[in-house]
């Protein structure tokens, strides 16, 4: 399992994460991101950790 | 004049290929101090500049456009910017822009309806300046008959007279700016005496703190729009058409899987960077690379040297519709965003979906010469011809 968190401080709503993972990540009101699933395991995963690296305000982080 | 220079001064007047100017800036004086402004090239130091936005100020002195009170909110500093994002933001979101996907869809069809019979069209002409001009119109509630009025004040501030690059003179745009408030002013009386669903009456009936905006911000906000969201979508389309109609191994790819049209949009958003830079004043004195930079010295972030930094895209140079990770900073970063990026990218997304189904082979008319606008990236012409569909 990895859980996933976004830094509401850095979330500036490129959207890019609700796009890419769109069964982790998604929009609140405004469209900044919100994590839907905290614990991601298989193809969520995988989904979460391309959201991660596409981030361009590096507000996602994975941790064990 | 060193090389850099030379390519600084080319920029102003518009580049068909802004790529290797990039790369040497970056690679010869990644800090460079032009007449105009200090520019950056290295992706960590833009970064850095769009995000310390106390020292690296978005306000009225960074750009002007004619207009008498800074645009909202993209002249406006943090902390007080948020108070506006936060009721801007939600007409601009994903969610928002996929409600108004069918009307764009509808609109794209009936535009290209006009010439599919020709073979040939003006691409720029037809297609790339009409469509974000009446998607605009629709989407603020504004009366489609007044789209050519619209064209010609936007390119009375943004490309005046006499003017070219950032030493722009004030008075040549003044005149058309006028215009552009008096025309919103009849239009937020008309919005108020009768509300529907659109954009303006959104703004109208918004409350900040259980106030209303004031009419001089819903003004500001308005121009902004006028300035932001007709002429970045036309110069994206005019771009990406260009690569398109000169690299029909990549058109191929649209065709024949469209599920990498997503995609292949950020990567065309990455090297083309249509709108290549923005424009910042330092706020006191500060260092950037080593290089001393002045309070009130005007400093540009080259969004476009950002999107192809070796530093942080593998094999820049190389078009590639699948790259993954791909953190482009076309519509920038930091608290300035593009509030409309998500409009774009839905506007971007319905045009290269209906255009290839409708006309997926298409060359530049031969013989043309394409020229490129300067400071966004927009080409003056951009004749196609295709082969007439079968009826």
């Amino acid at each position: 399992m990895t859980r996933v968190a976004v830094d509401a401080d850095r979330c500036v709503g490129h959207g890019r994460c609700y796009t890419l993972a769109p069964e982790v990540f998604d929009a609140d009101e405004v469209g900044h991101a919100i994590v839907l699933v905290e614990d991601v395991s298989g193809e969520r995963q995988t989904q979460a950790a391309d959201a991660e690296r596409n981030c361009p305000e590096d507000a996602i982080t994975l941790s064990p | 004049m060193t090389e850099a220079e030379g390519y600084v001064d080319q920029a102003m007047a518009g580049l068909a290929e802004p790529q290797p100017m990039y790369k040497a800036l970056r690679e010869s004086t990644p800090v460079f101090r032009s007449p105009q402004a200090v520019v950056l090239s290295r992706l960590a130091d833009i970064e850095m500049a769009l995000k310390h936005t106390e020292l690296f100020s978005s306000s009225m002195d960074a750009v002007d456009l004619g207009n008498i009170r800074p645009l909202i909110p993209l002249q406006i500093d943090p902390p007080e910017h948020a108070k506006y994002r936060r009721i801007l933001d939600p007409l601009f979101t994903p969610r928002e822009m996929a409600r108004r996907e069918p009307r764009v869809t509808e609109l794209v069809n009936e535009m290209i309806d006009r010439f599919a019979d020709r073979g040939e069209c003006d691409f720029h002409e037809e297609f790339a300046v009409p469509l974000p001009c009446t998607v605009f119109l629709q989407l603020l509630g504004l009366p489609l008959e007044d789209l050519d009025q619209f064209l010609e004040w936007k390119d009375g501030v943004i490309r005046p007279e006499g003017d070219a690059g950032y030493d722009r003179s004030h008075e040549n745009m003044a005149p058309a700016a006028q215009q552009i408030y008096d025309y919103f002013e009849r239009a937020i009386d008309d919005h108020i005496a009768s509300p529907r669903d659109d954009v303006l009456s959104s703004l109208i009936a918004a409350r900040i703190e259980g106030e209303p905006l004031t009419r001089e911000e819903i003004l500001d906000i308005c121009f902004l729009f006028l300035i932001a969201g007709l002429d970045t979508v036309t110069d994206s389309l005019d771009c990406f058409f260009v690569y398109l109609a000169r690299h029909p191994e990549h058109r191929h790819q649209l065709i024949e899987q469209p599920d990498v049209l997503p995609s292949a949009i950020e990567e065309l958003l990455r090297w083309e960077t249509p709108v290549p830079g923005v424009v910042r004043i330092a706020t006191e004195d500060v260092e950037v690379g080593g290089c001393p930079i002045s309070k009130g010295e005007r400093v540009s972030p080259l969004l476009g040297a950002a999107n192809t930094d070796p530093a942080e895209f593998p094999d820049p140079e190389l078009v590639d519709f699948h790259r993954n990770p791909n953190r482009h900073r076309a519509f920038g970063g930091g608290p300035h965003r593009c509030l409309g990026s998500h409009l774009a990218r839905m506007e971007l997304r319905v045009a290269l979906r209906e255009f290839h189904r409708r006309i997926p082979d298409y060359e530049i008319k031969p013989g043309t010469e394409l020229t490129f606008t300067a400071a966004l990236r927009s080409v003056e012409s951009l004749p196609l011809t295709f082969p007439v569909p079968a009826p």
